[in-house]
């Protein structure tokens, strides 16, 4: 019943009260003529109301001239009157375009882009595969077509054996997955040897194939044959045989690094000074709302506020860039202040060169002075680590 | 040969009121209900509030406490209070309101 008011509603209709002598003859006539009366109420003797659809209404005419009734109208109800009322409103009009113009752009915009993916280092390389193909937050869903971004992100990124992309929505959904890398195959016909990788003073060895040239104890440069893949018989008469050589060969190795020892030192301190900087972000797109820091050396600190009522994040938001004034201070040192200083900053950069097999065993630090009477301290470090490295034999 | 003719016409003439019987037969012997078949009434009351009359000829009377239907079968008569026509095509007319009697022959 519900939904028979409903549609009426939609359709419009108008409450009629018709008068007359003969109201039966009336609602006969209408009857036949297809036109829908209902909620018929009688008032009293002479007249009665009812309810009739817009087109019924119309086509009630030639009834009431041969039933001799009147028929005035109560009240218009319905959807075509209320929209009828509203047609003289131009916002109306205007906001109701506007709001259909503008949910139709939003739903044919790429909201969001997920990613599935089980390596979270591979997130930024298919991100920058999208980029590739202008496809970003933002774009128009029209010009994409899943499979060629799909054969597109995975030639372009390496270590994928498969991507799906999938338009949900407003949501672009990638899932790809990785390959898995096959194993460096020996092949045990072709001729490889062991070079020392670089100098060091062998303390094991371990050969698994191939002949040792080299023993525990000897000190190696870098490039030296450590083992031969050509295995030499005893007997010359059965000559020789290729082999590909492999072995671990650990050896003692050393780096260093030589820094001068400076009495001055800049010390580089913040200020409490900062200045914000505010950009509107919108999907990928940023707009700045305030001006540049007023500092020359600075530090900076980037934050991302994206508005998300009730737990849902919008593409809407701020970032917020702040830049903290940073003070150079030229500080007197006294020689052994330097002198750690210095220690110090040989050990770090010597630390950011060690290779990552590497054991460090001992730490040796020395001071030099050259004829000028500056002074350097440097740092040697002793490691141990695995310095074969197999290379194709050539002769 | 005249006569013979004549008297052929006048059985034919007869015979129009018992065909109509005789679909009326065949419905039956064909288990045909007799509410599709044929333009006879049909009156469904729903509890008490509501009238369901398919199949009728017209409105003859239209009161408060009374309402006259004319049928094929005569003319039914509902009697209640507050009376009224909820709906009413060409077809069917629901009749609305407190009814106390549906009379036939009325």
């Amino acid at each position: 019943m519900f939904l028979v008011h409903l549609w009426n509603y939609i359709r419009g209709y108008v409450i009629i009260i018709v008068t007359g002598s003969n109201l039966e003859r009336f609602i006969n006539i209408c009857a036949r003529r297809q036109i829908l009366l209902w909620d018929i109420v009688r008032i009293d003797a002479w007249s009665a109301s009812m309810k009739a659809s817009l087109r019924g209404f119309r086509l009630m005419r030639p009834a009431a001239k041969k039933s001799g009734c009147r028929v005035h109208i109560k009240k218009k109800c319905g959807l075509p009157f209320c929209l009828y009322k509203l047609r003289r409103r131009k916002g109306f009009k205007v906001g109701l375009l506007l709001f259909a113009f503008l949910l139709v752009l939003a739903t044919s915009l790429i909201w969001d882009i997920e990613v599935v993916c089980s390596k979270p280092e591979l997130v930024p390389r298919i991100m920058e595969a999208l980029e590739a193909e202008n496809i970003g937050r933002g774009s128009f869903k029209r010009g994409i077509d899943p499979k060629k971004i799909a054969s597109r992100i995975v030639l372009n990124v390496d270590g994928l054996a498969w991507a799906g992309v999938e338009i949900k929505g407003v949501k672009l959904c990638i899932t790809v997955k990785e390959s898995i890398e096959p194993p460096v195959l020996i092949k045990n016909n072709e001729k490889f040897n062991i070079v020392a990788e670089r100098d060091g003073l062998i303390t094991r060895m371990e050969v698994y194939a191939g002949n040792a040239l080299v023993q525990e104890g000897d000190t190696v440069r870098k490039g030296q044959v450590l083992v031969s893949g050509r295995l030499e018989s005893k007997n010359p008469d059965f000559g020789t045989r290729d082999v590909h050589a492999l072995g671990r060969i650990t050896a003692r190795t050393w780096y260093e690094n030589t820094v001068p020892v400076s009495l001055v030192y800049t010390q580089r301190l913040r200020s409490e000074r900062s200045h914000e900087t505010v950009y509107l972000r919108f999907l990928d797109g940023k707009l700045k709302l305030s001006g540049d820091p007023p500092f020359e050396i600075y530090e900076t600190r980037t934050e991302d506020r994206f508005l998300s009522p009730f737990g849902i994040r919008f593409p809407i938001g701020l970032t917020v860039e702040t830049y903290y004034e940073v003070i150079e201070k030229q500080v007197d040192l006294t020689l052994d202040e330097a002198i750690e200083v210095a220690v110090e900053t040989a050990r770090r950069e010597l630390k950011a060169k060690l290779p990552d097999d590497c054991v460090v065993i001992d730490e040796i630090v020395k001071q030099t002075e050259d004829g000028n009477g500056k002074i350097y301290m440097q740092v040697v470090i002793e490691c141990e680590e695995d310095i074969a490295a197999l290379v194709p034999a050539t002769d | 040969m005249k006569r013979g003719i004549r008297k052929f016409k006048r059985n034919g003439k007869a015979s129009k009121e018992p065909r109509e019987r005789l679909g009326e037969k065949l419905a039956r012997l064909f288990d045909i209900p007799a509410d599709v078949y044929g333009n006879r009434p049909k009156v469904t009351a729903i509890g008490r509030g509501e009238v369901l009359i398919e199949n009728f000829k017209g409105i003859m009377d239209f009161q408060d406490g009374m309402i006259r239907i004319n049928t094929s079968n005569g003319v039914i008569k509902v009697t209640g209070d507050g009376l009224s026509i909820r709906e009413i095509t060409s077809e069917e007319i629901i009749i609305g309101g407190k009814i106390s009697n549906i009379d036939y022959d009325a």
